[in-house]
């Protein structure tokens, strides 16, 4: 179970840092990107088991679009291999807006949501569920 | 002016033909009087008249009189009457009455003829009907054709008839009778005429001043109506594009003139743009702002006068002389638009007509700006506010948004160490941490309070999607999240339903159940152990109706007008549980108000409030 990697997609060094602590204690190999692109990047190489990826980084939509290129229906998409990998996305969207944001296949394909402030063992409870999810 | 002469003039001349219809119709009487007294005298009192000419002028007298008939007819047929041809009318029958009246004459006796008083109708007649000059030369006319056949039936040259003395008299041989009766008969000619023409003259001339008094009163009356009329019109609305634009409308149509522009001073005090125009041509409205410096004309405006541009052409202030004339403006009436601070602008009136403008059109445009100012303010002040709030709310998102991305992390970093994974925290570093995490918890509630207040009222910002909701189902599912807390507390809280479920209200799913939350949330902090706290929902024509009560410490009544305003909090609310944002009754008054509702609140300190919320219906859902 540990030694799985986790790879977060994140511009907020802070954020990073407060996520980076209860995964690692926990056991799992973290790696950080400070962009979408460089994300995207970097998934080829480190292979992560899951991703976590921020909605807003220096657009407000860099998260989606993240989310949309690894999951990409393309048949010859070079993102491929990670299409099964777990993503949790990261929100601070609740005071303002009532979008109710859902994991959705086409528009919006992630396995789950976490509100910030992250709380650290709600953090630990939804990666160590969707690596089982994925593992099975 | 010249419009109001012209409608006198028609008045006249309508007169005009009204009697000379009349004289037609009387002359039928006049024909037929002739033949009938004709007639009487010779065969009942055996005067020695010469029948057959008298006959026959009498016939002459019906012919002429029915040519005439005809033409009248004619004339008055046409759409309008020629009045020339009218006044022409009018000379030949007078004169072809006086042929006729000589003949009556001569053949009843010359200047024995008791029908020579005849005259004396066709003077007031001809005074009626023409101008005095014309009626003095009828006069002369007269006495010309009445002295020669005096003068020849005196010479011999005519014959004399004598119906009412015996036939032997010479009284129409005696000297000294025919001077008398001449004498007499043409000074009683033009003391009538004088006396005739005068009288009908002052008659005129009070009648076109009745004419022109009530045409003024009528044009008084009509504008004072505008008047009040405008200002209703335009103060039924704050927007200021409207207001202009009904202005600039209003005053043309009443004025009667080709166009009307509003122009506003810029910011910088310096220009004055077009900002309503009625009536101009867009290359005209485009020609330029008007440069006060440049523009004496202007500058005196904006002192407080009306001023007038009597003639466009020669006129050298005029900074656009050239484009007005090229738009076919050749008078204009400038008046002041002045606020409270000082001058705002100026309303034009264009008129096509050289000097169009008169006194009681200034006092009008006058009165018009005075009353259009204060709209005009009214609208502006209305503008400013909508602008600052906007404003406001535009940077209270923005600044929230900044606010909430450090507190969250601060939070997120200070979870990760309360949590041990930072390593192990002694009693009393983790108390420390704890207090910290507890006033960042506050604080982030705080923004997103805020947050939900500036993105309620800003316009621009992320607009909640409406749909068809269940308000029951939203209550219930509120009231079912209070039921631990309420039973750890020993509260009673229930639930009533409406009669009939479902219950469709438009609305915000999640902004309904933040009202609903923040009320039963309420309800249950501020109620002691022991109390109860009920939820009752109704129906009623078109509204539901959710009534929140509960037994808990109550608010104190000189609170009850501020309880929904931002940041405020009740003392004894403020006493009994130390942290809250003040901001919870103000997003939910702003929700209810968004989805068309109302709240209203009653309470009694120390015996419990009762918050009101009442929502339109959606239409029903098909059965």
């Amino acid at each position: 179970m540990a030694n799985e990697k986790i790879l977060i997609i994140d511009d907020d060094d802070d954020l990073v840092h407060a996520l980076r602590l209860p995964l690692e204690a926990a056991g799992y190999k973290v790696s950080r990107a400070a962009s979408g692109n460089e994300g995207l990047q970097f998934i080829k190489d480190f292979k992560p088991d899951l991703v976590i990826l921020d909605v807003m980084m220096d657009t407000t939509t860099e998260g989606f679009h993240v989310s949309l290129t690894l999951r990409s229906p393309e048949p010859h998409s070079e993102y491929k291999e990670f299409s099964k990998v777990p993503i949790l996305m990261l929100t601070s969207i609740h005071a303002t807006t009532t979008l109710r944001f859902g994991p959705d296949k086409d528009y919006l394909p992630v396995d789950a949501f976490m509100e910030k402030p992250i709380e650290p063992a709600e953090l630990l409870k939804k990666v160590r569920e969707h690596l089982a999810k994925k593992q099975a | 002016m010249d419009d109001s002469q012209g409608a006198h003039r028609g008045l006249v001349d309508q007169e005009l033909v009204s009697i000379v219809a009349r004289f037609v119709n009387i002359r039928w009487l006049a024909g037929l009087g002739l033949l009938g007294a004709t007639w009487l005298a010779t065969a009942v009192f055996t005067l020695a008249l010469p029948e057959t000419p008298l006959y026959v002028i009498g016939a002459a007298i019906l012919a002429y009189n029915a040519a005439f008939h005809f033409i009248l007819r004619r004339i008055l047929r046409t759409k309008s009457p020629n009045i020339v041809w009218l006044h022409r009318l009018t000379q030949i029958q007078i004169g072809l009455d006086w042929l006729a009246m000589t003949a009556i004459i001569h053949f009843s006796g010359g200047v024995e003829s008791p029908a020579l008083f005849y005259f004396f109708f066709h003077i007031i007649i001809s005074a009626i009907l023409l101008s005095p000059r014309a009626t003095f030369s009828y006069a002369a006319g007269a006495t010309l054709l009445v002295g020669a056949t005096v003068l020849l039936e005196y010479v011999g040259w005519l014959p004399h008839f004598s119906p009412l003395v015996d036939a032997a008299s010479d009284l129409h041989l005696r000297p000294i009778f025919v001077s008398g009766v001449m004498l007499f008969f043409v000074s009683a000619m033009f003391v009538s005429a004088y006396l005739a023409s005068n009288i009908n003259s002052r008659l005129r001339r009070r009648e076109r001043e009745v004419f022109e008094l009530s045409e003024n009163l009528q044009r008084a009356y009509s504008r004072l109506q505008t008047l009040y009329d405008s200002a209703q019109a335009i103060n039924s609305t704050l927007e200021l594009e409207q207001v202009l634009d009904r202005i600039v409308r209003r005053t043309a149509d009443t004025m009667n003139v080709r166009a009307c522009s509003i122009r506003l001073l810029d910011e910088t005090g310096t220009r004055m743009r077009v900002a309503a125009v009625y009536g101009l041509s867009d290359a005209y409205v485009r020609k330029g702002d008007l440069v006060i410096d440049q523009n004496p004309l202007v500058r005196e405006v904006l002192g407080g006068k009306v001023v007038a541009v009597v003639d466009v052409r020669t006129n050298k202030r005029l900074q656009y002389r050239a484009q007005a004339l090229t738009e076919g403006i050749y008078s204009m009436l400038s008046a002041p638009l002045r606020g409270k601070k000082g001058p705002l602008g100026l309303i034009r009136a264009y008129s096509t007509e050289l000097n169009h403008f008169t006194e009681a059109d200034a006092s009008f445009l006058a009165a018009m700006a005075s009353e259009g100012s204060i709209a005009i303010e009214n609208a502006m002040a209305y503008r400013a506010l909508g602008q600052l709030d906007e404003m406001k709310s535009k940077f209270v998102l923005m600044v929230t948004h900044e606010l909430r991305s450090p507190i969250s992390v601060i939070r997120s970093l200070l979870r990760t160490m309360t949590g041990g994974y930072a390593g192990i925290l002694s009693d009393g570093q983790k108390d420390l941490v704890k207090r910290a995490l507890h006033r960042a918890d506050f604080l982030q509630a705080l923004i997103d309070d805020l947050l939900d207040l500036a993105a309620g009222k800003n316009e621009l910002g992320l607009k909640e999607e409406r749909a068809e909701v269940r308000l029951d189902e939203i209550v219930r599912q509120v009231v079912e999240r209070f039921e631990m807390a309420a039973r750890e507390n020993h509260i009673e809280l229930e639930y009533r339903a409406p009669e009939r479920v479902p219950v469709p209200v438009c609305a915000g799913m999640e902004g309904l159940d933040r009202v609903f939350n923040n009320l039963v949330s309420n309800a249950v902090k501020y109620t002691p152990g022991g109390g109860r706290v009920s939820i009752t929902m109704s129906l009623e024509a078109g509204w539901a109706r959710v009534i929140i009560t509960d037994t808990g410490i109550g608010i104190p009544e000189e609170s009850l007008d501020h309880l929904f305003e931002e940041f405020y909090r009740a003392p004894n609310a403020k006493a009994q549980v130390k942290e809250g944002t003040g901001l919870g009754l103000a997003i939910t008054k702003d929700l209810v108000t968004r989805y068309g509702g109302q709240i209203s609140v009653q309470s009694a300190v120390g015996q419990g409030t009762t918050f009101t919320v009442t929502l339109p219906l959606a239409a029903e859902p098909p059965a």
